[in-house]
């Protein structure tokens, strides 16, 4: 047991490493089919999941956060506006899509880290329905209710990513960056995040710099929320306020609870059969949220751990 | 100046409906701990149920609110009695409980009603003139009913048993039980109380403004706005500041237009929380 593999999979995590190799594997499916089916449910997971990482993190400290829309609307838009300007490059817009949300979160983050529970849930709510105002009010930045259209494909080295295949790979590359930086950041500071989420004032009291770590998860969790929101303009080519409605954070808050909250892959599990699920209503969309509705109360009073916490207790529980 | 005054009418308006509907809210929260994000719905549900007495079962109008008062009411009961009432002390679990219902509630409004708005109007029309001054008469008419069931909710709550023994566990629910008090039958009480109200609110409220899937979101999020600015689990903070919202949101609209009125509000709240985060009349509350 104290090989060296088992002991670098302990300290890595064995969820994180699923996580990881769950998106290196996706690159084969858009390699492998055409199928214009798969191609939607998967460009769809793949935004839905990174969006439910950015929920993630915050759970990770006992904060439920509805402002994941807000913080997806300033990477969208951050990734819409430099294509006014032609700026194309892959690299560039996926640094900015990181930095402008998580530059934007350090001073609402000192505003809304001074709340706790129930008032942090409220605020980042109001948060959301701001970000709503806000995008109907700047028409001169953001083209108001017409958002913006036509947004030049992105360049990856040189290349355009103009078919869809190359869309949906680059989205793939997305994804696993978001996964890599939330893996890392919860995985390096797991100890901290769980005394948090436990009794934050006891973790205070011995001497552990809340603000700090909650601040850094802020940021992180808004940055990793403007990948999202990068994946999602790259794939429409528009940046609309309506992909950025305040109640989608409901979509991602049940994709985490209905997942598992414990682990990296409840996030990744919840978003991919709940958004497969949402597709099988086909052009009733519309009624998946009732199905996210009971699916939150079975799990809320059934099996607390999620999808992924019930399997790993299940599989504990054999001999 | 008759400008002035009609805002100044059409703000009281408005704030005695936010009221009902803070004081619901503020109440489930002050007594259970739970944040109710059911609250829209049942506003919705309340509107739908009067809707459908006036329309499918030709009910009179106010048998109609009765109706969709008790519906609401009867509903919130059971809901905290099997659900709510296994995780009370759970913040985030008695959350997601109301979220879920909340998204079933309009799920099912809108299997059964379909997407488009409903054609439900208030029985009495006209306007109430004074001079230069104009007020339709249902607005005078909802804000009467509004007034009197913040007065009778006044009553319960401060001259009843009832209400004293709900002050009671939302003051301390140890000490509270410790006496005698029965959190079993009070606890789905509160809950229906509060959802009655809202349930009262949606049904005098949606003949006026509209009837459809998704009325209940800008409510949550008044509410939301409402008993933050006033303080959380504070019952005349929330009815404080239902007021001060209703007469921004008026005299804004009416002034500057569009959605000017919602950002004022915004900027109001987020600036409370840096100087005063527990609201204007709030204290220190469990788990805030």
């Amino acid at each position: 047991m104290h090989g060296r593999p088992a002991g670098l999979i302990r300290r890595l995590g064995g969820a994180e490493i699923a996580a990881v190799a769950i998106f290196i594997v996706a690159f084969a499916i858009p390699i492998s089919t055409k199928s214009v089916l798969v191609y939607s449910v998967l460009n769809q997971v793949l935004v839905g999941v990174v969006a439910t990482f950015s929920v993630w993190i915050m759970l990770r400290m006992n904060l439920l956060s509805f402002a994941t829309p807000a913080f997806m609307a300033i990477g969208g838009y951050t990734v819409a506006i430099a294509g006014r300007y032609d700026i194309t490059d892959a690299f560039l817009l996926t640094a900015g899509a990181f930095i402008m949300p998580a530059l934007v979160a350090v001073p609402l983050g000192a505003l809304v880290l001074r709340l706790r529970g129930t008032y942090f849930v409220l605020v980042t709510f109001v948060l959301s329905q701001i970000m709503q105002l806000v995008l109907f009010e700047t028409p001169g930045l953001t083209g108001g209710s017409n958002g913006i259209a036509g947004i030049p494909p992105g360049t990856l080295l040189g290349t355009e990513l103009a078919s869809n295949q190359q869309v949906l790979l680059f989205a793939c590359g997305l994804a696993l960056l978001a996964t890599l930086i939330t893996a890392l950041l919860t995985r390096y500071f797991r100890q901290h995040f769980a005394a948090i989420e436990e009794n934050e004032i006891l973790a205070e009291s011995l001497g552990l710099v809340v603000w700090r770590y909650k601040a850094l998860g802020f940021v992180v969790s808004a940055g990793v929320a403007g990948l999202a929101g990068y994946s999602l303009v790259n794939m429409l080519l528009t940046a609309h306020p309506s992909s950025f409605d305040s109640i989608t954070a409901v979509d991602f808050i049940a994709y985490t609870i209905v997942g598992g909250r414990a682990s990296i892959l409840g996030p990744v599990v919840g978003s991919s059969l709940l958004i497969y699920a949402t597709n099988l209503f086909g052009t009733h969309g519309q009624y998946a949220q009732g199905l996210y509705g009971v699916l939150i109360m079975v799990v809320i009073l059934a099996a607390r751990g999620g999808i992924v916490g019930t399997i790993g207790t299940l599989l504990r529980r054999r001999p | 100046m008759p400008e002035f005054l009609e805002a100044a009418i059409i703000g009281v308006g408005l704030g005695a409906q936010y009221a009902l509907l803070a004081l619901g809210f503020t109440l489930i929260f002050g007594i259970l701990g739970v944040v109710n994000f059911a609250h829209g719905g049942f506003y919705m549900l309340g509107g739908y149920v009067a809707y459908s007495c006036v329309s499918g079962l030709g009910l009179p109008y106010p048998l109609a609110v009765l109706v969709a008062v008790l519906a609401t009411a009867a509903l919130g009961w059971v809901f905290e009695l099997l659900m709510i009432e296994r995780l009370i002390d759970d913040h985030l679990a008695t959350l997601m409980l109301t979220l879920a219902l909340y998204l079933i509630i309009s799920t099912g409004v809108l299997t059964v009603f379909g997407p488009i708005s409903m054609e439900f109007t208030f029985p009495v029309g006209g306007a109430f003139r004074a001079g230069p001054i104009y007020v339709p008469r249902e607005n005078l008419i909802v804000l009467a009913v509004c007034l009197a069931a913040i007065a009778a909710l006044y009553l319960v709550l401060f001259r009843t048993d009832l209400g004293r023994a709900l002050r009671a566990l939302a003051d301390d629910r140890a000490v509270g039980m410790a006496l005698g008090l029965r959190p079993r039958l009070l606890f789905p009480a509160a809950f229906a109380l509060a959802t009655g109200l809202a349930g009262l609110t949606g049904a005098l409220v949606t003949p006026i403004l509209s009837l459809a899937p998704g009325v209940g979101d800008p409510v949550l999020a008044t509410s939301f706005l409402t008993v933050i600015l006033g303080g959380l689990g504070s019952l005349g903070g929330a009815a404080l500041a239902a007021f001060i919202v209703g007469i921004v949101e008026a005299y804004t609209s009416v002034y500057f237009g569009g959605s000017a009125g919602a950002l004022v509000l915004f900027v109001m709240v987020l600036l409370l929380l840096v100087f005063r985060p527990t609201g204007l009349l709030g204290r220190d509350v469990r788990g805030a």
